[in-house]
């Protein structure tokens, strides 16, 4: 199959849009919208079909494209040339993030409506944001992937600095600073990698890393590179204690924006720490496993127990968030195929789930200028049908069986019980809470009397279809989760499992 | 003939520059400094004109280079009172400290 | 018909998903929809259970999740205890269907409140019908959900949102330990597969100790699906619901669940001893518990909530002492009368608008139909001879006496004499006596109301000849036929057991007889001697305090101390980090003052330190 530049239009497709953008008046907003969402579908598209093919039975490989881009140095030299090529190319479990990250784009782009001011500018940023999304994941290259890294957060920066809430520029800042300590760290990583082995791609430097005796790196080398990825991804995934600028960018940024960070863009830790931190390091990550497993409970406990006390549907949820990803580590944590597999559907499942919920935040923050649980006490008599999703939406971020939720706490614990019992047992503890906490804000809100009685229209045709796509998404692999599992089948069984 | 040696020149040369320097980093008045820089200038030459006579291969060229910078010197002394006019009539002062507008 | 049983939970789900669709249009239609559809699925279900008489259990499955090379699979299974099981759920679910039709009309959010039945039937029928633990955990929690949207369909209330909310975590606590339990199995037997889990265990591969643990930890689930004590309090919250749906859920259906779910994995149970003991140990201490706190409750559906969970104690007793029949047996006939129960309850609340049974009286007359048939269930329930309780009862007692839990069997029976007095002082209070005033406009319900009580009373009467000491033992024989444990069909007791039963019963009722409608003895009789006892049963002993004050104060104590940390530490941590970076950057800034002589004797000083340490140096740094 000779269509190697299929990842390269599916990463720049966006990009058209914003260039289209820039011809349009800044004044009319009908016309920039429906540009930004046209601009949003060819990657949705054409990363549907990647997956169809690849179900049908393409290798992956065949993607996979490489233009030459920069070489130096001189081999009689250094004894090796270095060389940084433009590489992009997917496997099973980058596949799943691109769609992933296409099809919330799509369906942020249409929560984007309720932006009420400089469109233009907005839909700029948000389609750079997107090609920069999608690049991480299609990146083959530690350079080209750093570079659409830093995209991904100069768009969020401006993104949430300009069209935020009440304090907007501190949390732009203060996503900035961490984020920027992370980048920082991580591009050192990517240069001692780079300039002690001359490469800087994913899969050279996978096989380089794997027969690698202790010439190249020496082991403890390579556990201080693995911390130092650790930290970096961790302040993206957010590992505790790193997550206080995330908590701040969940209830401050606009709710479309929050779709794709809790959707997409921390997600970018999980994949950096499974591709990279387990790719590269496979022996160095199993002896960094307990801590890891502690992390990972920290974080499910902490997450939950703060998420108890808050009164702010959106605060919750960022504390729900952070509860989650402790999934995630708990799985890696286990290091086996169920741990694994399930970090990596709760990853997609989470994604789902928290853009589900900003979804509906952002329909409910229309109409009641609030999230508070206070003033939308009793929703579910004046949203009858809104109040149906929130409450499907808490019953998946809780884990019920036949929604995507369950699929991933399920697996995450069945590989943690068997490496680590006792500590799965305190994690345990976490699905109560977690039932606890969703239970308190989604009845707090949708239940009861409301008091400020207060005239407003439930969700229009227009609005629910997002939600059903993401609804049908969550239950479809909660239903038949094997529909991932084959995908991601190969590279679990690669990482060693 | 050659009473006078090369390390005599330099002394006097290096004791003229740190007179210059000293002038140009704490005297206050503007003037001054232009002049303490003059000086400065003035053990450069002493230096090169030195050099000519002593040095290893002695030829006339350090002493064209000292013309040189005597005449540089000469036009930077005129665009620098220039200026020096120009910011005096503005802030009515020649005192270095005043000229801080670059910083805010 | 059997392999195509899995359509049986589809007609449900159907509904669900029609109803869910349509919503508020055409209302009338829908409704009898559903009604119908439950009437398919119930018929499928016998279909099912005739054809399991003359042929083999079936089991199909497709892989369902691949874990590296581990294959989940899901599918259905038909044997003896799932047919039965699907015709008693089917079956009350259909009746439930047709009386709430009548129960719920004019309420503008009826269609809703039949999708959500839908939603439960189809849950309960596929917990039934699962081959495997997995599929089993899923469907536990999907049917906690059903039960969780419908305690709280009165969304308004704040009672119905707290007991909704209790509903959930408490059954989840449960579901934490059943999921555990099965994982802790997993890792041990290498599947999820009921059958492999049994072949592991008959080939003598699991440790004793292991054994133990995961029943244990499986019987955690167990005991907070059945309302079990510990974790039996939001049983009787969860009566903030519609009435038929206690009838269907918190009587008939979910709450048999746990007893179910022990019984499908018997011979797991049957491996540990210790976890038998506690098994019988929990059930007994229930039974009795349970009838203890029904003696003082003045709501009418909470009493019969109480009565249940005493109910459902007798059912785990009779399992852990071996009767594996009995049990099974009890869960069968407790089905029918407790749903009776319930429905007739709901008729006369739906009569008298009030459900404090010191508020009503004498509705002997007006209601015609429900007065007998809440009667026949009062009598099956107390276990007067005839009927069908009574058979279940003495078949759990018989079993509790030949295992030699000599202890357990006298709870049993003082259990059984409360029950009977609970029980006939609720019917003397609500329908004998004087007539009360506010109560002249009492109408008898309407028939599509009277019609599924007539058919449950008919079963709570007969259902109980399918296994008795004189006419056979059909269903012990059949049920154990091929179980992988060493079960009975019958076990043959001594005769004074049953006339021990028979007569606590009548004492039972005597007592209630005596005080309640001859009033020959005062009721505040026992009150008034032990006022501290009577307060301690009345306030439930006291279990919702102490929970409240140890787990709920507590997580919320907790939280407040990660709050501190959240916002003192952490937020310190970094707002010293940005503090220090600020100072740094003020003394930094001293420097860049725009004073061109300082930056000329800065460099010049920086030059002479270079100068001077490449001097010391010699050239190489």
């Amino acid at each position: 199959m000779g269509f190697p530049f299929i990842l390269t239009i599916i990463v720049f497709a966006p990009l058209l849009g914003v260039l289209l953008l820039t011809l349009v008046a800044k004044t009319k907003e009908k016309l920039i919208k429906t540009v930004a969402i046209l601009s949003t579908l060819p990657s949705l598209f054409l990363s549907i079909y990647l997956i169809i093919s690849s179900k049908m039975g393409v290798e992956l490989v065949s993607y996979s494209g490489k233009l030459s881009w920069m070489q130096f140095g001189n081999p009689e030299v250094f004894g090796k040339l270095y060389s940084i090529d433009y590489e992009l190319g997917v496997d099973g479990f980058s596949l799943i993030l691109l769609l992933l990250t296409a099809l919330l784009s799509t369906l942020a782009a249409f929560a984007s409506f309720q932006i009420k001011a400089g469109w233009k500018g907005y839909y700029m940023l948000f389609l750079l944001l997107e090609v920069g999304m999608l690049g991480v994941f299609a990146a083959e290259n530690l350079i080209l992937f750093f570079i659409f890294f830093e995209v991904t957060l100069v768009a969020t920066f401006f993104l949430i600095g300009k069209w935020g809430l009440y304090e907007k520029e501190r949390t732009a800042f203060s996503l900035l600073i961490y984020n920027g300590m992370g980048s920082a760290i991580l591009l050192v990583v990517i240069m001692v990698l780079f300039a002690k082995t001359g490469t800087a791609n994913i899969d050279a430097l996978m096989s380089i890393l794997s027969a690698d005796d202790g010439t190249v790196f020496s082991s403890k080398v390579k556990t201080g590179l693995l911390i130092a990825l650790f930290i970096a991804f961790g302040i993206k995934l957010p590992i505790w204690p790193f997550h206080s600028w995330m908590v701040k960018v969940h209830s401050e940024a606009p709710a479309a924006i929050v779709m794709l960070h809790a959707g997409v863009l921390l997600k970018i830790g999980a994949y950096g720490l499974i591709h990279f931190g387990l790719g590269f390091f496979p022996k160095q990550f199993e002896s960094l496993t307990l801590w890891l497993a502690i992390l990972g409970v920290i974080n499910l406990l902490y997450g939950a127990f703060l998420a108890l006390s808050q009164q702010e549907l959106r605060k919750i949820l960022a504390y729900s968030s952070i509860s989650h990803m402790g999934i995630v580590l708990i799985g890696l944590a286990a290091l086996n195929e169920a741990g694994i597999q399930g970090a990596m559907f709760q990853v997609v499942s989470h994604g789902l789930i928290a853009a589900l919920f900003f979804y509906l935040i952002g329909i409910f923050y229309e109409r009641y200028q609030s999230t508070s649980m206070a003033d939308l006490n009793g929703l579910a008599k004046t949203m009858p049908i809104a109040s149906g999703f929130l409450l499907v939406a808490g019953l998946a971020s809780l884990g019920l069986p036949g929604m995507s939720g369950f699929v991933a706490e399920f697996l995450a614990f069945l590989g943690l019980f068997q490496e680590w019992p006792v500590i799965a047992v305190i994690a345990c503890l976490g699905i109560i809470l977690t039932a606890v906490y969703i239970l308190r804000a989604v009845l707090g809100i949708t239940f009861g009397q409301q008091e400020k009685a207060k005239m407003v229209r439930d969700m229009t045709a227009f609005e629910i279809w997002p939600a059903i796509i993401l609804l049908l998404c969550i239950v479809g692999i909660g239903v038949y989760p094997d529909i991932l599992s084959s995908t991601l089948k190969s590279i679990i069984i690669g990482l060693g499992g | 003939m050659s009473s006078v040696p090369l390390s005599a020149y330099l002394t006097l040369a290096i004791i003229l520059f740190c007179i210059g320097l000293y002038g140009a980093l704490t005297k206050k008045n503007t003037v001054i400094v232009l002049i303490a820089i003059e000086l400065m200038l003035n053990a450069v030459n002493i230096n090169l004109v030195a050099f000519s006579k002593y040095g290893m291969m002695p030829s006339i060229d350090g002493q064209i280079f000292a013309l040189f910078a005597i005449a540089v010197a000469a036009a930077e002394a005129a665009v620098g009172l220039a200026i020096l006019i120009a910011i005096y009539r503005n802030r009515k002062s020649v005192n270095v400290d005043d000229y801080n507008s670059l910083k805010n | 018909m059997m392999e195509i049983a899995w359509i049986i939970p589809l007609f449900p789900l159907f509904s669900f998903l029609v109803l869910l669709i349509f919503g508020r249009k055409w209302r009338r239609g829908q409704i009898d929809f559903a009604v119908i559809l439950s009437l398919v699925s119930f018929i499928c279900a016998l279909l099912v259970l005739f054809a399991r008489f003359t042929q083999e259990n079936v089991k199909v499955e497709f892989t369902w999740l691949t874990i590296g090379e581990t294959q989940l699979t899901a599918g259905f299974e038909v044997n003896q205890l799932n047919a039965l099981m699907l015709v008693i759920v089917s079956l009350v679910s259909f009746l439930v269907h047709m009386y709430s039709k009548a129960y719920m009309e004019g309420d503008e959010r009826i269609t809703v409140f039949f999708a959500y039945l839908g939603l439960f039937t189809f849950a309960m029928l596929g917990l039934v019908l699962s081959p495997n633990l997995l599929q089993t955990y899923i469907f536990w929690e999907l049917v906690g959900v059903g039960s969780f949207l419908l305690i709280g369909f009165y969304f308004y209330k704040e009672e119905a949102k707290a007991a909704a909310k209790k509903a959930f975590i408490m059954t989840r606590i449960g579901d934490v330990g059943l999921l555990i339990g099965m994982i802790l199995l997993f890792w041990q037997v290498g599947s999820f597969e009921y059958d492999e889990i049994f072949a592991v265990i008959s080939a003598g591969d699991l440790s004793e100790t292991m054994a133990t643990l995961t029943a244990i930890l499986i019987f955690i689930g167990a005991v907070g699906k059945s309302g079990q004590f510990p974790l039996h309090s939001w049983l009787p919250d969860a009566m903030e619901g519609p009435t038929p749906v206690s009838a269907l859920i918190h009587a008939a259906t979910m709450v048999a669940a746990g007893v179910y779910l022990v019984a499908a994995l018997y011979p797991l149970f049957a491996f540990s001893e210790v976890a038998m003991l506690t098994i019988a140990i929990v059930g007994g201490f229930t039974a009795i518990f349970a009838a203890t706190i029904g003696m003082t409750q003045r709501d009418i559906k909470r009493a019969l909530a109480y009565s249940t969970v005493s109910q459902l104690g007798y059912m785990m007793l009779a399992l852990g002492v071996g009767g594996y029949v009995a049990g099974v047996f009890h869960l069968t006939t407790h089905a029918f009368f407790k749903a009776l129960l319930f429905l007739a309850a709901g008729s006369v609340i739906h009569a008298v608008h009030t459900q404090d049974i010191e508020k009503m009286g004498g509705l002997w007359k007006k209601m015609k139909w429900t007065a007998p048939l809440f009667l026949i269930g009062t009598m099956a329930i107390s276990g007067v001879p005839l009927l069908s309780g009574f058979f279940s009862k003495e078949e759990i007692l018989v079993s509790a006496w030949v295992s030699g839990h000599y202890l357990l069997f006298t709870l049993a029976i003082i259990a059984a004499f409360f029950t009977a007095f609970y029980m006939f002082r609720l019917f003397f209070l609500v329908f004998g006596g004087e007539e009360k005033k506010e109560q002249s406009a009492v109408k008898e319900s309407s028939n599509w109301m009277t019609v599924p009580m007539l058919v449950l009373a008919l079963l709570a009467i007969v259902a109980g000849y399918i296994q008795t000491p004189w006419f056979g033992t059909f269903l012990g024989d059949w049920l154990t036929t091929g179980i992988a444990a060493n079960v009975h069909g019958h076990l043959d007791g001594p005769l004074w057991v049953m006339v021990v039963a028979t007569v606590v019963t009548f004492l039972g009722i005597l007592l209630a007889w005596l005080m309640y409608s001859k009033k020959v003895l005062s009721r505040d009789w026992f009150t008034s001697r032990a006022p501290y006892t009577y307060q301690l049963v009345i306030n439930k002993y006291y279990i919702d305090e102490v929970y409240q004050y140890i787990f709920v104060k507590g997580s919320r104590f907790v939280s407040q101390i990660l709050h501190f940390v959240e916002v003192y530490l952490i937020e310190g941590l970094i707002s010293l980090v940005t503090i220090t970076m600020r100072r740094l950057s003020i003394i930094g800034s001293k420097f860049q003052n725009g004073q061109t002589q300082l930056y000329g004797t800065v460099a010049f000083v920086g030059l002479a330190i270079l100068i001077v340490v490449f001097a010391l140096t010699g050239g190489g740094f």
